[in-house]
């Protein structure tokens, strides 16, 4: 089934931080909900295995993305798949833009386009945009509070 | 499903030790949540604990002016029960209309408060009511016992011991069922105690269950369906899903609370 879901959220740190903090291994591998470990292959791909935990569901991911239409330290298109064995996979891609907000601080805008099938699809369908939606929120909390812990 | 070790404990300390000795070892209600989450491989606790033995976690008596449940009471006990109907009328009715026979007869009280799926239905009449939740190393107010979607403050190896109800002075609720799962696409728990109101909605939000204050303080004034008429609720709070989307989820929202306290009287 398709997801789309949009957000914004305002981040606690110049553009030119909150881009190298997106980018940074260390930074992600403590944002991403449940991550268990994430390298990067290389200055645009990175690997990832999340266990993801909603409700009476377990399942672990291993994921796999690809960072396109990079215009630093404005926007690029992260992009990929997650495969979560018998649970499932979840395959597609998010736009990220930054912009300058008041008070030294950035606006960073999200748009998702996926595609979730499998098990946690056919069986949780009426739960995964609030998922979705609740594990994005988690990301940037996450994300907000490495960015605060540095200054 | 994959193996596991069975424990079936007869008291809650044992069942505390249990699961402090195991911290991936799951709790086992009435088992329509975990069982076949099981057998379909999405979760593999290496250990499960039964409280179907446990008898401290039974029970539903009336103690002062408050209704106490006990944890691992089932649905269709509530729904049958003398104690229930005395003192709270309105949750034999939701207890009964909870998923199918097979559902009550075997799911719980403190599994499905514990649980908080966002298409529950006690956590409706929890939060309405103002219950406390008694586990077995504290008490919580439902004011701060259901934090979002299948998340609560039960800390780790926390076990829900008995659910304690206010009596009230009016409570009814009504919920628009999926035809299929019997889940609450939208329900909404209305109680009125003295000159208070208060509301919770399940089903809708995407965030689990909630009080809706608009509804509160129109309720407070006047207790009527008609102080609800034109009741808004933000569509952008709502879930969409492939049931309905949230502008729908919104509509019901208000015709459900109209049709609530049409039956609290």
């Amino acid at each position: 089934m398709a997801v789309t879901m949009s957000g914004e959220v305002v981040l606690p740190a110049d553009r030119a931080t909150v881009w190298r903090r997106l980018n940074d291994a260390d930074t992600l591998k403590a944002s991403i909900p449940g991550c268990e470990s994430l390298e990067k292959l290389s200055d645009t791909e990175m690997q990832a295995v999340a266990k993801v935990k909603i409700g009476p569901v377990s399942a672990r991911f291993k994921g796999k993305v690809q960072l396109t239409d990079i215009d630093a330290p404005n926007s690029y298109r992260i992009s990929g798949q997650g495969d979560g064995g018998i649970a499932g996979f979840a395959k597609g891609g998010a736009n990220v833009r930054l912009s300058d907000e008041g008070g030294g601080g950035t606006r960073l805008a999200y748009d998702v386009d996926a595609q979730v099938g499998g098990k946690i699809a056919q069986l949780g369908g009426r739960l995964i945009d609030s998922t979705a939606k609740k594990l994005a929120d988690e990301f940037f909390a996450n994300f907000a509070k490495a960015l605060s812990a540095d200054t | 499903m994959y193996a596991f070790q069975y424990h079936r404990p007869e008291t809650v300390a044992d069942a505390a030790g249990l699961l402090a000795a195991n911290k991936e070892a799951k709790l086992l209600a009435g088992g329509h949540t975990l069982i076949p989450t099981m057998k379909q491989r999405l979760a593999n606790p290496p250990a499960i604990v039964d409280l179907s033995r446990v008898a401290e976690l039974k029970g539903i008596d009336k103690r002062g002016s408050a209704l106490v449940i006990g944890a691992m009471a089932t649905h269709d006990e509530v729904a049958g029960s003398a104690a229930v109907r005395a003192a709270i009328p309105g949750l034999c009715e939701l207890a009964a209309a909870i998923g199918d026979p097979h559902v009550r007869n075997r799911g719980t009280i403190g599994g499905s408060v514990a649980n908080n799926d966002p298409a529950a239905d006690y956590p409706a009449a929890v939060l309405a009511l103002g219950a406390t939740i008694a586990t077995n190393k504290r008490e919580i107010k439902a004011d701060d016992f259901f934090k979002g979607l299948f998340s609560t403050a039960l800390g780790d190896g926390e076990i829900i011991t008995r659910i304690s109800f206010p009596i009230p002075g009016k409570f009814a609720y009504a919920k628009f069922a999926n035809p299929a799962s019997r889940y609450a696409l939208v329900g909404v728990a209305v109680a009125q105690s003295g000159r208070e109101a208060r509301v919770a909605v399940t089903g809708a939000g995407s965030n689990g269950v909630f009080r809706h204050k608009a509804a509160e303080a129109a309720l407070a004034a006047n207790w009527s369906a008609q102080a609800l008429a034109n009741l808004a609720t933000p569509a952008s709070d709502m879930m969409s899903d492939i049931h309905a989307d949230a502008e729908y989820r919104a509509h019901l929202v208000g015709v459900l609370a109209r049709r609530a306290v049409a039956k609290a009287g």
